[in-house]
């Protein structure tokens, strides 16, 4: 499925199911989209992150419900699964797609800008060089007897003159290949939404609709 | 052709949507990521000590102000309609692509955080970027949320003494993260005149 479809698919049902209260629904949303998560070939061990890391949150919610709330268990549980059907719905997005793959047809078929789609994902691709540097800036800090925290100003400060360089940086090279902006652009490699990505997008979202207009529980 | 687009020492400019500045929002909401991702074990541990007195939504709103924190410092960097949103937006993205324990709630999350810290701004006309403007930013975004969170998180169902606590945490939060830790770091780009890089 077109990746710009399936993230607005995924969205808008986990908006949907936020203001809806249907325990069945979030199960069923859970398992399916289980299902098609595994039918992806993801590894174990982000499965079992999956799982696990929710956990805490889920149960959090789930207990100040059922000890404070006064909409009582069943509440409580929806609250429970909503947690799961947002991580799960939005692995079907995150563990398929690719970013690449978003930005060119949020470019081409969503009539985003060029300069966005572009620039957003130039910096996205440099996150494995922004982990580096907050590190590189903690560990120059820690040289000079200084520890730097979350809560650290300096920490920020540091990072941001670093985006200002490389923001500089990055938009003269993109530039310099020949990248103009506000002007139409021809691509090499085209992404179209074709009308399966429709039945697709149209079908499920429709079947969704049905599910929570007919089970209440 | 000339990327730069922030005149030197003129500190009432507007910015642009110009390449540039898009990217630097961009990097900008990736590093704040980032660096709070170093800090998500905070949220479990808090989560883990406060659930068992069923307090755990606390953790959350502890932690509000240390996520939307992107959104003002984007807000203050890029002066213009939509810089505070789509940075606190894309900051949210970057969690759901390392794999946070959100999923697509962080994108939801992400886009009401920035529809909260994006309405502070527009309300004093992007015209003032002091106190003034931030403070407007910090209510607006603790209104925003808290309502959100009225609905997704069940908050609705709560008493008024534990909404009240929880409300007041929020804006504690928020206040410290989102304003005095954002205006000290406003404070060193100015003392370098970062703004007219």
């Amino acid at each position: 499925m077109n990746p710009g479809l399936k993230l607005l698919l995924v969205m808008a049902i986990a908006l949907e199911i936020s203001f809806t209260q249907s325990l069945i629904v979030n199960v069923i949303l859970i398992c399916v989209s289980f299902i098609y998560i595994l039918f992806n070939r993801v590894t174990f061990k982000a499965l079992i992150g999956l799982i696990f890391w929710p956990l805490f949150p889920a149960l959090g919610l789930f207990v100040s419900q059922w000890l404070y709330g006064s909409a009582g268990i069943h509440f409580a549980w929806i609250l429970f699964t909503r947690i799961y059907a947002y991580v799960f719905l939005g692995a079907t997005f995150t563990l398929t797609s690719s970013i690449t793959d978003l930005a060119l047809t949020l470019e081409q078929d969503f009539r985003l800008p060029s300069k966005f789609a572009y620039g957003v994902l130039a910096a996205f691709n440099l996150m494995p060089k922004i982990n580096e540097e907050v590190q590189i800036i903690k560990t120059s800090a820690l040289m000079r007897g200084e520890a730097l925290h979350f809560w650290s100003p300096k920490l920020y400060f540091k990072a941001i003159l670093s985006s200002i360089q490389w923001s500089q940086n990055l938009a003269e090279a993109m530039t310099s290949h020949g990248f103009v902006e506000d002007q139409g652009r021809t691509h090499y490699r085209v992404i179209k939404i074709t009308a399966m990505d429709w039945v697709w997008f149209i079908g499920l979202f429709g079947i969704v609709q049905v599910l929570l207009f007919f089970i209440r529980y | 052709m000339d990327n730069k687009t922030q005149p030197a020492t003129n500190r009432e400019h507007q910015s642009k949507w110009t390449l540039r500045n898009i990217i630097l929002i961009a990097l900008i909401a990736i590093f704040t990521g980032i660096i709070f991702w170093g800090a998500g074990f905070l949220y479990t541990a808090l989560t883990v000590v406060l659930t068992p007195i069923g307090a755990a939504p606390f953790a959350n709103d502890l932690l509000m102000g240390l996520w939307c924190m992107a959104g003002p410092l984007t807000g203050f960097v890029v002066r213009t309609f939509g810089s505070a949103f789509v940075g606190e937006f894309l900051g949210a993205a970057v969690e759901v692509f390392l794999g946070g324990q959100w999923g697509a709630g962080a994108f939801i999350s992400g886009l009401v955080q920035g529809i909260g810290s994006e309405l502070g701004f527009a309300f004093t006309g992007y015209k003032r970027y002091d106190w003034v403007g931030l403070n407007a930013s910090i209510f607006t975004t603790v209104v925003v949320t808290f309502a959100w969170d009225m609905i997704k998180n069940g908050y609705n169902k709560f008493g008024i003494p534990l909404l009240l606590a929880l409300f007041v945490t929020r804006y504690i939060s928020t206040f410290i993260f989102g304003g005095v830790l954002t205006k000290m770091i406003v404070r060193l780009l100015d003392r370098s005149n970062a703004f007219s890089l």
